[in-house]
């Protein structure tokens, strides 16, 4: 139960094993249906969400009521919305399980528990935190100069077994281009590299 | 030669859908002691029982999806299934019909209700059986075997009790229809009521069973009704089933291939690394290109 958020735990933190067992037993755990919310826009966000099995992505509704994929979080990926948490403000994301998933929720003050037991964990969390502005630098990046392929190259290197999880219009809101732009891409990339 | 005696008899697990057009029981890998290694060969089974489709104008199935490492064998009792792939094939698998499909190095296909059977809606029942390549084969070329039921062997058995039809391997020297890497034997034995019929495997292969129509006793002692799934034990050679009414029995039985698996969805390999260039193969276009 739990393997891959206690690799993660024990990767990012120095824990000892006493103080391990006692964190493992304040750790909230949900399982969440397929088409599950874990977060609705309006409202603020008071997790960062774990995903132990499953895959949860994180996305804006526009005015047209279209849907704009940020974020993927399949298995060992966490999943947030960070400002909202920080400053204490209504989320403009909503997160919602597209597989039936296992998550593990952990507050700012679970966080802080444990950033307060571990200097470690503490950093993890900073360097987290910093990877993720690098994360999103690159995907606005991307957004504004990248081709379509660029940004598909770029996808299926951060997330290798998604296309295979993940309807293609998810992907394609994702990387902010039509289904359409999509297909056209793949279909010129095996033109490219078809082998037989 | 000794007797080959059961060790588990399976009921069908809770049914999920492939897409939305097979509605199947997963045998192998994830039934009760029928893993890969344990079945080996056949790293999976699913198999939809007999389940009415309603009238559909838009035909059911599943869309175009990847394999590599393996083949992919379907087997049709009821209903019709079209598919195509990346290699250009493209059929119709009728009732009575195999397909035995090489996915080897890297094939992408889609599989759906034949349009006439979607249009009319029926009874449909199929299996769909996943054979593992060794790891010297596992990057041949894809290749094609249709095998329409005309084609399939067919050893007719003493004293009107049935036929046995040979997919694959042999049945008192009736060599089966389909090709394969290893030493695969796959038959469906059509027994009439009361009907009988022996098989022989070394010990050693891994064979089991699956009722499609009908129920049987064992070896004259356990009876085994619709839908359940035999596993034999790996000790004695011969096995004997009686037909308590007409029934339609799957056969399996093949040689282990004893070599590491490492498997993640569609792709089955022999280690983590020839896992990810096959997703990464499969991103960026290596396997072909088909619309869905």
């Amino acid at each position: 139960m739990l393997a891959n958020f206690k690799t993660y735990l024990r990767e990012k933190s120095d824990l000892t094993e006493s103080a391990f067992d006692e964190i493992l037993k304040e750790v909230r755990v949900e399982t969440i249906q397929k088409g599950g919310f874990l977060l609705h826009a309006g409202e603020i966000c008071k997790h960062a969400f774990f995903t132990e099995k499953g895959l949860l992505r994180a996305f804006a509704v526009d005015e047209s009521g279209k849907e704009h994929i940020i974020q993927f979080s399949p298995e060992n990926w966490l999943t947030s919305d960070r400002s909202s948490i920080y400053f204490n403000e209504p989320s403009d994301l909503f997160i919602e399980a597209i597989e039936n998933s296992t998550v593990v929720f952990m507050s700012s003050e679970f966080m802080e528990m444990v950033s307060g037991m571990s200097h470690k964990f503490r950093q993890a969390n900073d360097r987290a935190l910093h990877s993720h502005i690098r994360q999103l630098q690159l995907r606005i990046n991307q957004l504004l100069g990248a081709t379509a392929e660029e940004r598909y190259l770029t996808f299926i290197q951060k997330y290798p077994d998604l296309l295979l999880r993940v309807p293609l219009w998810m992907t394609a809101s994702y990387l902010g281009i039509t289904p359409e732009s999509l297909s056209r891409v793949r279909k010129d990339l095996a033109k490219k590299n078809f082998r037989h | 030669m000794a007797t080959k005696n059961i060790e588990i008899i399976v009921n069908p697990p809770a049914p999920h859908f492939v897409g939305d057009g097979f509605r199947v029981h997963n045998f192998i890998p994830s039934g009760y002691h029928l893993d890969m290694q344990r079945m080996s060969p056949f790293i999976m089974l699913d198999y939809n029982s007999k389940f009415h489709f309603p009238p559909s104008n838009e035909p059911k199935g599943v869309g175009v999806h990847p394999h590599r490492g393996f083949e992919t064998v379907t087997i049709a009792y009821k209903g019709k299934v079209a598919h195509h792939d990346s290699t250009g094939n493209s059929g119709v698998i009728g009732e009575g019909d195999v397909q035995w499909m090489t996915a080897a190095s890297g094939i992408l296909h889609k599989e759906y209700h034949e349009e006439e059977f979607s249009r009319t809606g029926g009874e449909f029942q199929m299996v769909q059986l996943w054979v593992n390549l060794p790891a010297k084969d596992k990057m041949s070329p894809p290749k094609y075997q249709g095998i329409t039921n005309d084609q399939i062997q067919k050893f007719a058995l003493p004293d009107n009790a049935g036929e046995i039809e040979v997919i694959a391997g042999e049945y008192q020297e009736l060599k089966g229809s389909a090709s394969t890497f290893t030493d695969v034997n796959l038959m469906n034995a059509k027994l009439k009521k009361h009907g009988i019929a022996n098989f022989t495997f070394p010990a050693h292969f891994n064979t089991a069973l699956l009722v499609i129509e009908g129920s049987i006793e064992i070896n004259g002692k356990e009876e085994v009704g619709t839908d359940k799934f035999v596993l034999f034990e790996n000790e004695g050679e011969t096995f004997q089933i009686k037909a308590g009414e007409d029934a339609v029995i799957l056969i399996l039985s093949g040689e282990p291939i004893n070599e590491p698996i490492a498997s993640h969805g569609p792709f089955v390999m022999n280690t983590k690394a020839e896992l990810m260039e096959a997703f990464n193969d499969f991103n960026i276009g290596k396997f072909g290109y088909l619309e869905d």
